[in-house]
């Protein structure tokens, strides 16, 4: 019987290839977001209006994770972006390699992008704990799931940079309690930015282009070889 | 059920470090798991069993050593007061952010395996 002592890491292929898309996004100064959250709390619907509005402005492209379905693609296209559909056939989260290999498939269409926006696959969990070589996570938070979620799914809103508070359209017509969210988030997240917004009517809206455009400038301007955007 | 892809990486990182060395069937792998790496130890001791079944390390056991999170006050000092593994980021006493150190840790820190073929045999001969 032999004993040897390793220490290597469990997702150390994840890691390996997350940094080697960490350093081709820094060269082309692309920014890139990890959007996180359940089903349904509108990850795609805030795509769709984000491709609408910054389209003429910035380079976008999207990869969408699911199970099934490359529904949420076809719905970026038909706003105006490129975008890869990635079928994980039952897993709950994208890891690294797969970002890997769309990008590659996809060649030109989707390289030199000034965003790339990633739509995980919908769980508030495991995606939390993949690397994607993104520049932050954004978790999505719809009204009508409940004030009590932060602290229920605590690792997400921790590790996220931004918070996306959806659906605020609806907030008259539930017990939300917007106060009581932000306080939970701090309180896992000292730093975390919070917007709350609605897709459908455009509240809050510009809050978040800003934030993207903000962001893709602060970027870009580390890159000398890359012409930013005034 | 994350930790499925996690017993399969873990299975993978073991098997290499066996077969580099000429080794057999694995009898143990043992992790480190921090406290906040978002991993169920009785969901990956699951997944483990269910990954090594059917193969020639069916019936290796997975040993997981908890590696705790540290938080530190930059006025109170260390926070021992808060459950292990809690992700509340506020002081409890003055309500400043904390610095949290360690309890992210998912690593491979050791693996135990028989005699492979080729000793067998030398054995043998």
């Amino acid at each position: 019987m032999t004993e040897v002592n390793v220490r290597e890491k469990v997702l150390a292929a994840n890691a390996s290839a997350a940094r080697g898309l960490r350093a081709s996004f820094r060269e082309s100064g692309t920014l890139v977001v990890n959007l996180i959250s359940s089903p349904g709390s509108g990850k795609t619907t805030l795509l769709e209006a984000t491709a609408r509005e910054l389209k003429a402005r910035l380079r976008l492209g999207g990869l969408d994770g699911d199970i099934a379905t490359d529904r949420d693609a076809q719905r970026l296209r038909d706003a105006g972006i490129p975008a890869r559909q990635i079928l994980t056939g039952g897993a709950c989260h994208l890891d690294a390699r797969q970002i890997e290999a769309a990008l590659a498939e996809e060649g030109e269409r989707l390289s030199g992008l000034d965003v790339l926006l990633i739509e995980n696959v919908g769980n508030l969990i495991c995606p939390t704990s993949y690397d994607l070589g993104e520049d932050f996570k954004v978790a999505l938070l719809s009204v009508t799931e409940g004030d009590d979620k932060p602290f229920k799914y605590p690792a997400i809103f921790a590790r996220a940079a931004v918070t996306v508070l959806t659906k605020a359209d609806l907030l008259p017509h539930v017990d939300f309690d917007l106060d009581a969210v932000v306080n939970q988030i701090r309180a896992l997240n000292p730093s975390a930015r919070v917007l709350v917004v609605s897709a459908r009517t455009g509240q809050g809206m510009d809050g978040w282009y800003a934030l993207l455009e903000e962001e893709r400038a602060r970027k870009c301007a580390a890159v000398p070889a890359v012409a930013c955007p005034a | 059920m994350h930790e499925t892809g996690l017993a399969i990486e873990i299975h993978r990182i073991a098997r290499a470090v066996a077969d580099e060395r000429g080794g057999g069937p694995l009898e143990s792998v043992t992790v480190a798991v921090g406290d906040l790496a978002a991993v169920e130890p009785t969901l990956l001791e699951f997944a483990w069993r269910a990954v090594v079944e059917g193969t020639s390390d069916a019936g290796a056991g997975l040993l997981v050593e908890w590696e705790r999170a540290r938080q530190d006050c930059a006025s109170c000092g260390e926070i021992v007061e808060r459950a292990p593994g809690s992700w509340l980021r506020l002081c409890p006493r003055c309500g400043e952010p904390l610095r949290v150190s360690g309890g992210d840790a998912l690593d491979v820190l050791r693996v135990v395996f028989g005699d492979g073929a080729a000793a067998s045999e030398r054995g043998a001969a």
